[in-house]
């Protein structure tokens, strides 16, 4: 296994029924890198990403991340290691603030356990800090004038930028984004891909992506990942991708002209 | 309607509304932050108060210590049913919770030797054979201590239901400070976290089952605590004290209250104890024309529309957000 890679999942299967929604996939992401997976619906792009991340139990296969296997963690032990996700259509805790939603990604918080209740000075030092940080990630996505409101009264593509923000809270290696362009407009994907991009230099984050079509993962990604019916039919460069038999196939003609 | 105007009624109903209040506050930890909605939290009222008699009847512990160990049996208890249960969803569990406390009243009914049984505490063997079987030898000084204070500002009104209700309402007090900053800290934001989707905490790193089952321990303690001022304020214990009925007066206080606060909650706790105690006298007319039997239908029926008029009029309880309510 190269040590250049932060994620690698090998001949990674599981099934639900009779269905077999990932049967067999293998892939990899370089450290540092954007790798995007994409696939016509129903082609187990999600439940990839349920496997990574520990959501749901895998039948065969490993995931090793910065060389541990993790396949048999749960996900919160998965979190611990530094690789966080985001949920298709974003999730929000709509009676928590924006700025809790935020800090709920804080990493090793004190007053997260029973005991600190009897340390309050390390709880509020920390609360503040994470306050502090929480106020400049949702100023860095552009939604900090909603800081003290309800959650729920986000839209769709505020809420994107909230689990964006709320991920980065808990500083990982790595990034796991589920479509975090469908449904948002121009203008907020534009701004989406300068705060990945500005994060990509800063700290070396690694990301991984599902969408649904390519035009949008082209510019942004390293390398692509082409999925149908649970298997991983093509893994190149974007470019590579983009005039391949096999991937035009299986959208079966779905698949944007470019413009 | 003697009675009705007897101050010391209101005394023993006040401390008997602070006894529901503590109860109470232990589902709030448990279903206001954690939305872990326990109906079985009667149960650690008999664990504790149970605990405690037969420690103290059956081998001569001190009683302070044994309260200890009922409020530790209580928590054992929650940390159980916890434990077993808490994997199941939502409306599963809940449904597992009744049959917890329905389980300890059961064991504590048909364990005669052990627990007296049907006749309650009175049948604990106890530890010197002919010794009355009393768990509250150490209490009724103190408490007697606690009412000579008290004459001196009361003088003859101060009785042993005065000071009951004074030690019940500061102990309530202590309880909803310590509470109230708890769910102030960060452990508490997950918590209101895991209320909505289980999903978002543990893929930010939270052990969502763990914080569930704090939670659900933390509220056992509670429910620990009133046990043992229970068993104190009747002297006796009897296995049906603790009937599923007795979960649900707690799940009524916290409902008025408005379940994501507790600063409601005392209030709600002697609204609910007026309004449970004071309908015994409905004796006047038009009840008049009623005999006593059918009273008895009629208050239940009045203390159900009262609480069905107050959720009409203010879902979200006293002290209740209602834009929590509407949030989508």
């Amino acid at each position: 296994m190269s040590n250049n890679l932060i994620l690698d999942v090998r001949d990674i299967k599981v099934h639900f029924g009779g269905v077999k929604a990932v049967d067999g996939a293998t892939m990899s992401v370089e450290r540092g890198s954007v790798t995007s997976v994409i696939g016509p619906n129903g082609a187990g792009k999600t439940t990839l990403f349920n496997l990574i991340s520990g959501a749901i139990a895998s039948d065969s296969g490993t995931v090793a991340f910065n060389g541990e296997e993790i396949q048999n963690l749960h996900p919160h032990q998965i979190a611990h290691r530094g690789m966080i996700r985001t949920f298709q259509g974003a999730k929000v805790i709509k009676r928590l603030s924006v700025v809790e939603n935020v800090m709920l990604g804080g990493q090793k918080n004190p007053g997260e356990r029973l005991s600190g209740f009897f340390n309050p000075r390390a709880r509020s030092r920390y609360e503040s800090e994470s306050r502090e940080r929480a106020m400049s990630l949702l100023k860095q996505v552009g939604i900090d004038r909603f800081a003290e409101d309800y959650a729920g009264i986000l839209s769709g593509g505020q809420r994107k930028l909230l689990d964006l923000a709320r991920s980065l809270m808990a500083q990982p290696t790595m990034l796991l984004l589920d479509e975090p362009f469908a449904g948002v407009n121009p203008t907020l994907v534009e701004k989406l891909l300068e705060v990945l991009n500005s994060l990509r230099q800063a700290h070396q984050l690694s990301f991984l992506l599902v969408e649904h079509d390519l035009e949008t993962v082209m510019n942004i990604s390293d390398r692509v990942v082409v999925m149908a019916e649970g298997k991983v039919i093509a893994d190149g460069l974007p470019n590579s991708i983009y005039d391949n038999e096999l991937v035009i196939d299986a959208y079966l003609g779905t698949r944007k002209k470019k413009s | 309607m003697i009675a009705f105007i007897q101050p010391g009624f209101w005394v023993f109903v006040l401390a008997m509304a602070g006894i529901y209040g503590i109860f109470s506050l232990g589902l709030q930890v448990q279903y206001g932050v954690g939305g872990i909605l326990n109906f079985g939290h009667v149960g650690t009222m008999a664990l504790s108060s149970y605990t405690m008699a037969i420690l103290v009847i059956s081998y001569g512990v001190n009683f302070w210590i044994a309260s200890l160990c009922g409020v530790a049996v209580a928590a054992l208890g929650g940390a159980f049913l916890g434990l077993t249960t808490l994997r199941l969803s939502g409306d599963y569990f809940s449904i597992v919770s009744i049959a917890f406390s329905e389980i300890v009243r059961y064991v504590i009914f048909n364990s005669d030797g052990f627990t007296g049984g049907s006749q309650g505490s009175l049948n604990i063997p106890a530890k010197v054979e002919g010794d009355y079987p009393t768990y509250t030898n150490t209490w009724e000084p103190f408490i007697g201590w606690v009412k000579d204070r008290l004459a001196v500002i009361f003088g003859d009104n101060a009785d042993r239901d005065m000071a009951m209700a004074l030690i019940v309402w500061i102990t309530l007090g202590i309880l909803l400070i310590i509470v109230g900053r708890i769910e102030r800290m960060p452990w508490a934001r997950v918590l209101r976290a895991t209320r909505e989707d289980d999903d978002v905490p543990a893929a930010l790193g939270k052990n969502v089952f763990q914080f569930r089952l704090q939670a659900v321990i933390l509220g056992s303690v509670i429910g620990g605590i009133a046990g043992i001022y229970w068993a104190l304020q009747f002297s006796l214990l009897s296995p049906d004290d603790f009937l599923t009925i007795v979960t649900f007066y707690g799940w009524m206080i916290l409902i008025l209250s408005g379940a994501p606060k507790v600063k409601g909650l005392p209030i709600a706790a002697i609204f609910f104890g007026f309004l449970y105690g004071g309908t015994r006298f409905f004796t006047f007319w038009p009840f008049s024309i009623l005999d006593s039997s059918q009273r008895a239908y009629i208050r239940i029926m009045i203390i159900g529309l009262v609480l069905i008029f107050l959720m009409l009029k203010r879902p979200q309880g006293l002290f209740g957000k209602r834009e929590e309510m509407v949030l989508e």
